[in-house]
């Protein structure tokens, strides 16, 4: 009987936060600094409807694609390394990209060859390099020393904020407005290109993880126990991790640096879902997707001067989490 | 049957094994003291730290054996399971030695849930099924995995030190079991337990000072004891006073 009602108290508690997340979805391009109402929309002409196809819409499946990639590449990364503090995030990935990205806009590079942005491709070679360089140092490393790891992520993080600071002493006003706007992270985009892109790289990196659930779920166990009943854990751990970081690295190279949704998301779906993590790949890909639209909206809904980024709205909900988890370890 | 020829190992850069080798023919309870290197051989058979020298299982290299065909032929039960996601039923958990046996990308078959189920209830703990790992007893998660060494269906099934965290009751529920399992497997057993290993009654491999010692029989003496041990010993039991 106590069970029963626990039960369906779980799943009424589920029931209403899909249903929350869900509705902010879809009333989520009709919020901004311009409101549309439903009835400007059957006029293709109008500047409303040109927004809200040319701009509200690419935006809401853009920060879709986003949440579901930062969350999805938290989970396999806290899988990978068992520890529940590892993401792209917190091992420096993301501020390899911003590091990047400042170098580019410090040599005043706009575009580079198939009108990709200059900042992007600096970004995306930052995230990777850092990728590289924390596998490379990682082999000095004993297996069990996971902490180290992480250790590591955190000094490659501080070591890359010390370079931007020179790029930000050294630039001009301008320059340093624009790397600021990068490094808060921001969801304005214009027009398809960047949602089908990070579309793209968000199902590679979907179906990859999908097809890797059982070695995952073996690994979440321990290494060990991995590599006993079979599972080559070497390679599976490269290949999740090479998917993964070039998700990252397209991602966070348009986007900017959006931190804690890869930390927290997969946490409250494990909340949600105490179940194993085969059965959680696609319940936290959707969960992030719609959380970080639901972020997104939050900071078109606030009237500012210019709309609050991001990356303020997700730290202002992740900080205190993060600080819940860790206090909770303890 | 499994051969180790001219094996050295290292356990975090330490010598530990120099140059043994060792013909099993069907079971090994391996015995030394704290940091003789017992753990280390059993990882040595498995594959899980790197050795010099060469094992052969049943005439075959085991280098030349692939991950899954390792885990195909030998089972390795840990004295305690380190578990970082904790949200897997038993259940499941069992399933997971099946990894071997399953077509890669897809789910586990039937037949694998159904192995799972029959072994369960072989080992009498059908009602532990739902629960989740963490929630388990020593004893009882000892069990689970025996459970899930028996789906993995391997020959040879190491045991490190499995009463190491148990009361005398699971110790001797877990004996019991381990004696059952020695007519089917090939047993190797590392333990500190005297009594438990004088009633599994294997051959005995006494590693001393990076060497090894094999005793095909009467090796529960309390003077032999004494030698290896240098403490006095009545009736298997270490004389306090």
């Amino acid at each position: 009987m106590v069970l029963a009602l626990m039960v369906w108290r779980c799943s009424m508690i589920r029931f209403f936060i899909w249903f929350f997340l869900i509705g902010i979805f879809l009333l989520s391009a009709f919020i901004g600094a311009v409101d549309i109402s439903p009835k400007e929309l059957l006029d293709a002409d109008s500047l409303s409807s040109t927004i809200f196809y040319d701009l509200r819409i690419p935006r809401v499946l853009f920060g879709f694609f986003a949440g579901a990639i930062l969350a999805l590449s938290g989970l396999v990364f806290q899988t990978l390394f068992r520890n529940a503090l590892m993401t792209p995030y917190t091992l420096g990935i993301s501020s390899g990209a911003v590091l990047g990205a400042g170098i580019a806009i410090k040599l005043g590079l706009s575009t580079l060859a198939f009108g990709i942005a200059a900042v992007s491709v600096f970004g995306f070679v930052g995230a990777l390099f850092t990728v590289f360089l924390l596998l490379y140092l990682s082999q000095f490393l004993r297996q069990t020393q996971q902490t180290s790891l992480l250790l590591l992520g955190i000094a490659l993080s501080l070591f890359y904020t010390s370079l931007l600071m020179i790029i930000f002493y050294l630039g001009s006003a301008i320059q340093n407005d624009m790397l600021m706007r990068f490094t808060m992270g921001s969801l304005s985009i214009i027009g398809w290109k960047y949602p089908l892109i990070l579309g793209m790289a968000a199902f590679i990196l979907f179906l990859f993880s999908y097809l890797y659930r059982f070695e995952l779920q073996l690994l979440s166990i321990s290494q060990e126990q991995a590599q006993l009943k079979g599972v080559d854990t070497k390679k599976t751990t490269l290949r999740l991790l090479i998917v993964t970081s070039l998700a990252i690295g397209i991602l966070v190279s348009i986007s900017g640096p959006i931190g804690f949704v890869g930390l927290i998301v997969p946490h409250m779906v494990e909340k949600l879902y105490p179940q194993i993590i085969s059965k959680r790949i696609l319940k936290t890909s959707i969960f992030g997707g719609l959380f970080l639209v639901m972020c997104d909206t939050i900071s078109r809904a606030i009237q500012t001067q210019s709309e609050l980024p991001i990356g303020i709205i997700t730290a202002l909900i992740g900080g205190p989490f993060f600080i819940y988890l860790i206090v909770k370890a303890k | 049957m499994i051969e180790l020829k001219n094996l050295s190992c290292s356990f975090e850069d330490k010598r530990v094994l120099q140059n043994i080798s060792l013909t099993i023919a069907q079971h090994l309870c391996i015995l030394g003291a704290n940091g003789s290197g017992k753990s280390t051989l059993a990882k040595a058979l498995c594959g899980l730290v790197t050795y010099e020298g060469d094992i052969f299982l049943d005439e075959r290299s085991i280098n030349s054996f692939s991950l899954i065909e390792k885990a195909k032929a030998i089972a390795y039960i840990p004295a305690k399971l380190e578990i970082y996601d904790a949200h897997i039923s038993v259940q499941d958990f069992i399933l997971l030695g099946r990894f071997a046996y399953k077509k890669s990308f897809f789910e586990y078959a039937h037949k694998d849930v159904e192995m799972v189920k029959e072994t369960l209830e072989f080992l009498n703990i059908s009602r532990l099924k739902h629960n989740l790992l963490n929630e388990l007893s020593s004893g009882e998660q000892q069990l689970v995995l025996i459970a899930q060494a028996l789906v993995q269906q391997s020959q040879i099934i190491i045991f490190d030190e499995p009463t190491a965290n148990l009361d005398p009751k699971n110790s001797k529920i877990i004996a019991q079991h381990i004696k059952e399992l020695k007519k089917n497997h090939n047993i190797i057993l590392i333990t500190h337990d005297l009594h438990f290993a004088a009633y599994i009654d294997s051959p005995v491999a006494f590693i001393q000072e990076h060497a090894l010692h094999y005793y095909e029989d009467d090796f529960f003496t309390d003077t032999r004891l004494e030698e290896l041990y240098g403490v006095s010993f009545d009736g298997l039991a270490v004389q306090y006073d």
